[in-house]
């Protein structure tokens, strides 16, 4: 059934339209700051921004910067909302529970395909940053990356660290499909599933910003996301990541808890 | 069952937080002394500063005035007095400045600058001064027995610290109090919170979130300018022009505070007090005078008189004292410290009244 849910999602065109539109906007802005020369000053703009006139090799992650804040988390509530509202919509749902396999395993096979949605999608945008960056900007072969501790990173430190921020907002994106996934089985309309998600996200990114709600920043989803840029530091600051870590954990065992709970022994009608 | 285990984990550190910490039995005095031993203890931590002060400061002093009013996140490694990094870690960059035998290196990433500085007898507060283990040695190093208490224990960094509370006697004191927590183990001071008057929120409240007593790496501490950086040296403060109009000697004795002096600090900077009661005075240029003049007077709750326009920013005080020379005046000062605004107002008459050259 897995192998069954993997196929659909990934046969679909508007998969991989939305991985493309996805990959647009760090595109153009590698070619805006290719054709002006204007890269923002370091620490302001998108994290890393700063740095690929110099070196294209850190491109990927000033890529994975520029879409986390809004159109990665789109994409993935987008996929993530459809998984059960989506065939609920369509009528297919109780075709599908028709087989004897179960709602538990129809649940973890869309879980499987939401979290192979989330992977595929970071990892584009990684490479296709990779390659944008390499072929626009200069690349330093030999010389070696300033941190933002000022200290020199080799190329292999800078590749690691590219590959624990590509874990880091793969797990932080979970937390995201996680919320659409449970409103999902919450109603047949995908949409709504979708809005959701995205309305927690922009709830929790508003209450982060306000001094009189720094006591429940700690639990906000969106607290600990652009902490990747801390794998940067000299030594790796691992304070932030951690609790990231921890926070989406929690998150996603505990509403993907109530997605199964409440889809098991719900009423399909449609 | 799932809104029951979340409930336990919401409440999980609440919990860990209220469980009381343990006490030790030393004596005030005794704590205060463990932690003025405690500069060769080394350590790595990470560390919170929130200060609740609003300064009303021009452009060029942004950087304290931030100190004091925001946020700060600060890592530590320290492996000795003179060995030592603390960065500030904003969310997109950082700050640090490493200190090694003869001055320091500041990194800052936003500017892709390092400055070397080479510690200016006087010098404006920066985020390391903010550590709580260097500001608690700080603020204790001259209190007076009978000016300490102990106060109860608290949890800090994982550890039972042991409480320690100084309240200034002297009557021209602003900080009522100052509370210190301090590892027993070590004489750390793990906590400091100072306080004024009499507002419920904290003038600054600095803490240790996380701390390991074991000795950073030397290669953590030391710095070398990245190739392509843009290297300087820092302003020092006493490059600025004091103005080279005769005046007259800055009295013994201000608001029956002493005076001190330091070895490198320019004849018309005077330095008054002790302790957390300071009172630095230092004349002024007619030109700077005028523009910080009018930017305390427009600060609400400014006292503006014959003596000169004054304000109070939590515990800290401000005045811009006296007229210009060229009026036939003693000249303008600028007088800030911990200080009570009368006893700011005692100092500026004492100043005029102070005999001509």
């Amino acid at each position: 059934m897995i192998g069954v849910e993997l196929r659909k999602l990934f046969r679909r065109p508007r998969t991989w339209i939305t991985i493309a539109l996805l990959n647009a906007l760090p595109v153009l802005v590698a070619v805006l700051l290719k054709v002006t020369d204007l890269a923002p000053r370091p620490g302001e703009g998108p994290a890393f921004l700063s740095a690929v006139l110099t070196n294209g090799t850190l491109f990927p992650l000033a890529a994975l910067a520029i879409v986390l804040p809004l159109f990665l988390p789109i994409a993935v509530a987008v996929v993530a909302g459809d998984a059960v509202a989506g065939e609920a919509q369509g009528g297919t749902l109780r075709y599908l529970l028709a087989r004897p396999a179960g709602r538990t395993r129809l649940l973890v096979a869309k879980l499987v395909a939401v979290i192979a949605f989330v992977l595929v999608t970071v990892v584009v945008v990684a490479a296709v940053g990779y390659v944008v960056g390499t072929t626009l900007f200069e690349v330093q072969s030999l010389g070696a990356t300033t941190g933002i501790s000022g200290t020199s990173l080799t190329p292999q430190q800078v590749a690691g660290r590219t590959l624990l921020s590509i874990g880091y907002i793969t797990v932080s994106m979970l937390g995201v499909a996680a919320f659409a996934l449970f409103f999902s089985t919450l109603t047949d309309s995908p949409q709504l599933a979708t809005l959701g998600a995205l309305a927690v996200l922009i709830g929790s990114s508003l209450l982060f910003t306000l001094d009189a709600a720094s006591d429940i920043a700690p639990y906000l989803p969106t607290r600990y996301w652009l902490s990747f840029v801390d794998f940067f530091r000299d030594p790796i600051l691992w304070r932030n990541t951690a609790r990231g870590l921890g926070l989406q954990a929690v998150y996603v065992v505990v509403l993907l808890g109530a997605a199964w709970a409440n889809f098991t022994t719900k009423d399909v009608t449609s | 069952m799932v809104a029951l285990g979340l409930a336990v984990l919401v409440a999980l550190p609440a919990l860990v937080e209220a469980l009381p910490a343990r006490d030790g039995g030393a004596s005030a005095a005794d704590l205060r002394d463990r932690v003025l031993a405690s500069e060769d203890v080394a350590f790595s931590g990470y560390a919170i500063s929130t200060g609740g002060l609003t300064l009303p400061v021009s452009d060029a002093l942004t950087g304290v005035a931030d100190l004091l009013s925001d946020q700060t996140s600060l890592r530590a490694w320290y492996r000795g007095a003179d060995d030592w990094r603390v960065d500030v870690v904003t969310a997109t960059g950082e700050t640090g400045t490493h200190r090694d035998a003869t001055g320091t290196w500041t990194w800052d990433y936003a500017d892709q600058a390092a400055s070397r500085g080479t510690l200016p007898p006087l010098a404006l507060p920066t985020a390391p001064d903010l550590l709580p283990s260097a500001l608690g040695r700080r603020l204790l190093s001259e209190a007076a027995d009978d000016e300490l208490s102990r106060t109860a224990p608290a949890r800090v960094a994982g550890v039972d610290a042991l409480g320690l509370r100084y309240t200034p006697a002297d009557a021209a004191a602003s900080v009522s109090e100052v509370d210190v927590w301090v590892d027993p183990g070590t004489g750390l001071p793990l906590r400091v919170v100072v306080r004024g008057g009499d507002t419920a929120t904290p003038a600054l409240d600095t803490r240790f979130l996380d701390l390991s007593l074991t000795t950073p790496d030397a290669s953590t501490t030391d710095f070398v300018p990245p190739p392509g950086a843009d290297v300087r040296s820092d302003q020092e403060l006493t490059d600025v022009d004091l103005g080279r109009q005769e005046r007259a000697d800055l009295p013994g004795t201000l608001a029956d505070l002493g005076r001190r002096t330091f070895d490198g600090v320019p004849e018309q900077v005077g330095v008054y007090g002790s302790g957390i009661t300071v009172l630095a005075v230092s004349a002024l240029p007619g030109r700077a005078a005028a523009g910080l003049r009018d930017q305390l007077a427009a600060t609400p709750g400014a006292v503006v008189d014959d003596l000169g326009v004054r304000i109070a920013a939590g515990p800290l005080a401000l005045m811009v004292a006296g007229t210009s020379t060229r009026d036939g005046g003693s000249g303008t000062y600028l007088l800030a410290g911990t200080v009570t605004l009368d006893a700011l107002a005692t100092a500026a008459r004492q100043i005029q009244e102070a005999p001509a050259r």
